[in-house]
């Protein structure tokens, strides 16, 4: 085995059983450690008993040896289960094996991948280690998820996972045959431990697939991050709540003699303060995390996002695996021409806001460009200006069924913007008077459609169109539409949605365009 | 662009009163109605709650104070309402199997009517509780991969369910496509 000598080392996916990497446990056991010596102060200090100073000794003696217990009994079940946690590639699935008493196996099949991310937590960052997340359509349970692996190497993983599900297997293969001398037996404990002896520095292992060439598409700059968290929603209750509590406390002062105002206005605008303060700052610190350096990309394996200042995560989703776009302007950035774009992708299950975002705060050019990575053929001859227009019209505005007069008595405020249209390979439902909306669905990623209507709306000769969407944040919707136009809808779209989905991508997609070469081999 | 105009453009003369169309009938469709036998289900699971309560309310008035009569009064014509609605939801449900899809009809005041197509049928599921089981029926519920699709038929005798979930199934395969 060579590769000691040459002080690189080339990673290839496992194809036999092999464990995630042996200091995945350690990564874990602090969290232990922690938590004992939070209990501890949250309980132990409470009581000071200044005659008795031998007390505090037993007791951080007993936090130390508490502390060092539970770290080591959580790290000797999470080496437990990390000797049971094992993982492999085939040419067809990812699959995962753990459980000490109740064993699972699990499987990814590659076919139905949705997306793959490399995630670094804090702790990972710190010592070049990151999981892999990997999503595929189906239940709640159907992804997987390895951690931790070395950077590298979990890039190298995804690199492999992304080559074999677009359908390289020609690719994968040869590279394989080269990284297969070099490597030896790819990943065990020993060659793992002997390589992270010689050659310790994180990210020096060479990858046996490249990762696609990427074109970098839209950045966001901290300056533009910051002033639309400042120009949102959250920062403005803040501030009206603070406000209010002011005059609030201004006014108490003056009409109560007892108390002073000066003491009022600072006793209540602190109040204030805090209150406004404790709602603005979690909801910030979020939208910070997920903003902060993010960066949008396109390449072979798909569109890839990037983000988060502590934990940072990339995310790979590949060509036409998003199920719905949606647009958002509120009034308050309405002048600065800023859309939030987010995005449903089946298979993200939990923590939607995190991996929903295609684009935080950007330009109207900027988010008709992220529209276009995710949804190239928008079917229309002018897509840009059919976007732009929907983004901004109102009524009929670039030909638009707009919901009629008679649904201003159901919905007065938003009546003018509603509107639906199709092009040949989307549905765009248009809405939203203060905060305007618009949702991009493509015709095949529909999975039902649903006509509903209540009494009043029957009054008015109105109905409303469901269209289901994946699990996400996007929920298309169109509201108040007159009765024959939602029926036409309704079987427009049931009709549209049969043929695209004939015509759609298979699953491998990069056999579909001709590119991979070993095509012949699918059937 | 046959596709874009498919959408009939809302004429402003044409008034909601004067609208021609007042609900999704599509020509053609044989809609099968849900078992009758799914009333007296539902209406035991009503009574199962408003008899107790009932009761109560008549032990009450008995032994403690007259006024309760009133209550008991309340339950009784609560209870001859809901089951009034329950009559007539049952009676409106219903579902079509078209070449493509599967079309379900559900409620009277707030009504509904979703396609669901069967290349995105995900699973099939049937279930029948000990009381649907007493009258032979069961429920065909069709799972796509989003959460808002409201497709399960209740009332399905009992015999036409296994075959009615092979069926839907089998054309789900043949049409499957991807998500």
């Amino acid at each position: 085995m060579s590769l000691g000598s040459q002080g690189e080392r080339v990673y290839s996916a496992p194809r036999e059983w092999v464990h995630v990497h042996p200091v995945s446990p350690l990564l874990g056991g602090w969290a232990a450690f922690a938590a004992v010596v939070g209990l501890w102060f949250y309980n132990g200090p409470a009581k000071p008993d200044p005659g008795q100073p031998r007390e505090l000794h037993i007791s951080l003696a007993f936090l130390a040896g508490s502390a060092v217990i539970a770290a080591l009994v959580a790290i000797g079940f999470g080496y437990l289960s990390w000797w049971f946690h094992t993982f492999r590639i085939t040419d067809e699935a990812v699959e995962q094996r753990k459980g000490m008493l109740f064993r699972q196996q699990r499987q990814a099949r590659l076919d139905r991948l949705q997306a793959v991310d490399v995630v670094q937590p804090l702790l990972g960052r710190v010592f070049g280690f990151a999981k892999i997340t990997v999503e595929v359509a189906g239940g709640s349970k159907s992804g997987i998820e390895l951690h931790f692996l070395r950077l590298a190497d979990a890039e190298a993983l995804r690199n492999e996972i992304l080559a074999l599900a677009a359908g390289f297997r020609a690719d994968v293969a040869a590279s394989r045959d080269s990284g297969q001398e070099r490597a030896g037996k790819g990943f065990n404990l020993r060659t793992e431990a002997e390589a992270f002896r010689l050659a310790p520095a994180p990210g020096s292992a060479r990858t046996s697939i490249a990762a696609a060439e990427e074109r970098p598409l839209v950045a966001v700059p901290v300056s533009r991050l910051l002033m639309s968290i400042l120009l949102s929603w959250g920062t403005i209750a803040g501030i009206v709540t603070m406000f209010i509590v002011i005059v609030a406390s201004i006014i108490v002062g003056l009409v109560v003699p007892e108390i002073n105002v000066v003491g009022a206005i600072f006793g209540g605008g602190f109040i204030g303060i805090l209150t406004g303060a404790a709602g603005v700052v979690s909801s910030t610190l979020a939208t910070l995390n997920r903003g902060l350096n993010f960066r949008l990309g396109i390449s072979r394996d798909g569109v890839r996002i990037a983000h988060g200042l502590l934990e940072t995560t990339r995310q790979t989703v590949p060509p036409g695996r998003v199920q719905a776009v949606n647009f958002s302007q509120s009034l308050l950035w309405r002048r600065r021409d800023w859309w939030q774009v987010v995005i449903n992708v089946a298979g993200y299950q939990d923590n939607q806001a995190a991996v929903s975002t295609l684009m935080p705060v950007g330009t109207t050019a900027e988010a008709l460009t992220a529209l276009w990575a995710v949804m190239p053929d928008l079917g229309d001859p002018d897509a840009p200006g059919t976007i732009s227009r929907a983004l901004a019209g109102q009524g009929d505005d670039g030909g638009f069924t707009p919901s009629p007069p008679s649904s201003r008595w159901v919905d007065p405020a938003q009546w003018r913007r509603r509107g639906v249209r199709a092009t040949d390979t989307a549905l765009l439902i248009r809405s939203g008077r203060l905060v305007r909306q618009l949702t991009v669905l493509p015709h095949e990623r529909t999975q039902s459609i649903s006509l509903k209507q209540g009494p009043l709306q029957r009054v008015l000769g109105l109905a409303t169109v469901e269209v289901h969407s994946t699990k996400g944040v996007v929920k298309p919707v169109a509201h108040h539409l007159a009765v024959a136009d939602a029926v036409e809808l309704v079987n427009a779209q049931a009709a549209r949605a049969r043929e695209r989905r004939s015509l759609a991508t298979p699953e491998q997609w990069m056999v579909k365009v001709g590119i991979a070469e070993d095509a012949h081999e699918h059937e | 662009m046959a596709q874009t105009k498919s959408l009939p453009t809302n004429d402003a003369s044409q008034g909601w009163h004067t609208s021609r169309m007042t609900w999704f009938a599509p020509e053609a469709v044989a809609w099968t109605a849900a078992s009758r036998r799914l009333i007296p289900t539902r209406l035991i699971s009503l009574g199962a709650v408003l008899v107790p309560a009932l009761a109560a309310a008549v032990a009450g008035a008995l032994l403690l104070t007259p006024f309760l009569w009133w209550v008991a009064g309340g339950i009784v014509l609560l209870t001859a309402w809901s089951a009034w609605i329950t009559v007539r939801i049952v009676l409106a449900h219903g579902w079509a199997e078209r070449d493509d899809d599967l079309l379900v009809k559900r409620g009277r005041m707030w009504r509904s009517v979703t396609v669901v197509p069967y290349g995105r049928m995900q699973y099939v599921e049937v279930t029948a509780g000990p009381l649907a089981r007493a009258f032979g029926i069961a429920t065909v519920q069709l799972h796509t991969a989003s959460p808002g699709t409201d497709a399960s038929l209740a009332g399905v005798p009992a015999d036409d369910a296994a075959r009615l979930r092979d069926r839907l199934t089998s054309r789900g395969e043949a049409r499957l496509a991807g998500l």
